[in-house]
């Protein structure tokens, strides 16, 4: 039996492989696709790895804080997303981090999209055995999603209508 | 046997990388209506379409499911290294524009009753309802219940969906408000910046489209767009686990034992 942080620690190194190969190619793609290839920048996958170390680094350090508060606080269901955005935000805050320059550069070499692909790899791979209650419920997930965007679209109109017209703006 | 397993699943994974990044970006357009698919889908129909030819057994499953948690924080370190830059703009922006934020989260009343009551939709109705299911979403959830859970498949239902129709949706609906004259432009234009950066463009298309021979009125619209578009990309995340999971599981927990009530007497009655 692996131990927990061996097997987290595999997995993110792993992963971060996989999205630097993805990276490269997304990259290659898009640039013999593009109608301006000289403006698109290709990144050999070491290029981009002072990036997913620190995002590795800040991972662990977040996942360590999130182990420690729920052995303190078992009760209080504290997910791991909590502490590491929270790391992410601290290191990304210009005059505050002296990491913030660098994580801008170098965080901009590696794609959200690249990133997302050997996670959804991962989630294609386990698909199949939640397949059968994904067809059943196609029709009413479709539905209620469209019916989310228009929701949060009129929310938002709402309240800035009002809003503007309790201050005069319109 | 297990390790055999293991690198089973990781060369499956990096096999459907190379061949999903290989495809890359699709772009289709059928007169008005135009949509991009993106490499993580093709991985997703990949995996269904190679567990259909039986090329991935259940153990492969099994050992996979649990690192999809483990990668997702890659997303939440991407989506929460974005925020920090963008604070300033939040200490800029007016009273109009903050507290249209709260809006994002009106949705939650809107589509999870239809989701529960109409659909009779489980746990995957909190997954689909909370937010508008994009990326950041897809880390919050991941991490919580699992990309694997009903939450998950929620999520991911909803991700797809708007991936496909979010934007031919979004322009639509905006080009139907405009003719209705409900909403000033402004409050449109505020309300357009709901997280993805194309469904953005695609509800600001018809305003920028109606409004472009007064150019005084489209550079508020588009700066008013862009400003809500980066305060939702910076308490988005923070929104939905804070307020939007929250509520959304407390309405869920009422919408059902609501529905159950009258169920329940009836068999007491008898």
């Amino acid at each position: 039996m692996e131990g927990k942080w061996f097997t987290r620690i595999k997995i993110l190194l792993i992963t971060a492989l996989f999205a630097s190969i993805g990276n490269l190619i997304n990259g290659l793609v898009t640039k013999s696709r593009s109608a301006t290839p000289e403006k698109v920048m290709v990144y050999m996958p070491w290029q981009i790895w002072p990036a997913l170390a620190l995002m590795i680094a800040i991972i662990i350090l977040g996942l360590i804080i999130a182990d420690f508060a729920k052995a303190k606080f078992p009760k209080a269901d504290l997910p791991n997303i909590l502490f590491i955005s929270a790391i992410a935000i601290l290191v990304g805050i210009p005059n505050l981090s002296p990491l913030a320059t660098f994580m801008k550069t170098e965080f901009a070499k590696i794609g959200l999209l690249p990133l997302c692909t050997p996670i959804l790899s991962y989630a294609g791979i386990s698909i199949g055995k939640d397949l059968p209650a994904f067809k059943k419920q196609g029709v009413a997930i479709v539905t209620v999603a469209l019916l989310t965007f228009l929701g949060t679209y009129i929310g938002s109109a709402l309240i800035a209508e009002i809003v503007l017209k309790f201050t005069g703006q319109i | 046997m297990k390790y055999l397993k293991d690198w089973k699943v990781q060369i499956l994974c990096l096999l459907m990388v190379i061949a999903a990044e290989l495809i890359g970006n699709q772009k289709f357009a059928f007169g008005l209506v135009s949509f991009t698919l993106f490499p993580m889908l093709y991985a997703l129909v990949i995996g269904a379409v190679l567990y259909g030819l039986k090329v991935i057994d259940m153990d492969m499953m099994k050992t996979a499911s649990p690192y999809i948690g483990i990668s997702v924080t890659f997303l939440t370190v991407k989506v929460g290294a974005s925020i920090g830059p963008n604070l300033p703009a939040i200490m800029n922006a007016g009273p109009a524009l903050l507290l249209q934020e709260l809006g994002n989260l009106g949705t939650i009343f809107f589509s999870l009753p239809v989701a529960v009551l109409v659909f009779k939709m489980g746990r995957a109705a909190v997954g689909a309802c909370f937010s508008i299911s994009r990326e950041g979403s897809l880390a919050i959830v991941g991490d919580m219940y699992g990309l694997d859970s009903d939450e998950g498949q929620g999520v991911m239902g909803a991700y797809i969906t708007g991936t496909l129709l979010g934007t031919v949706f979004n322009s639509l609906m905006v080009s139907s408000l405009l003719i209705t004259n409900w909403f000033h432009p402004y409050s449109l234009a505020m309300a357009a910046g709901t997280g993805s950066a194309s469904m953005m463009s695609a509800a600001l298309a018809p305003l920028v489209e109606k409004f472009a021979n007064q150019p005084e009125m489209l550079s508020k619209i588009q700066a008013y767009a862009a400003t809500s578009q980066v305060l939702t990309s910076a308490d988005g995340l923070y929104m939905s686990l804070f307020v939007g999971i929250p509520v959304t599981n407390w309405l869920y927990k009422k919408l059902k034992k609501e529905k159950a009530a009258p169920a329940q007497k009836a068999v007491a009655g008898k």
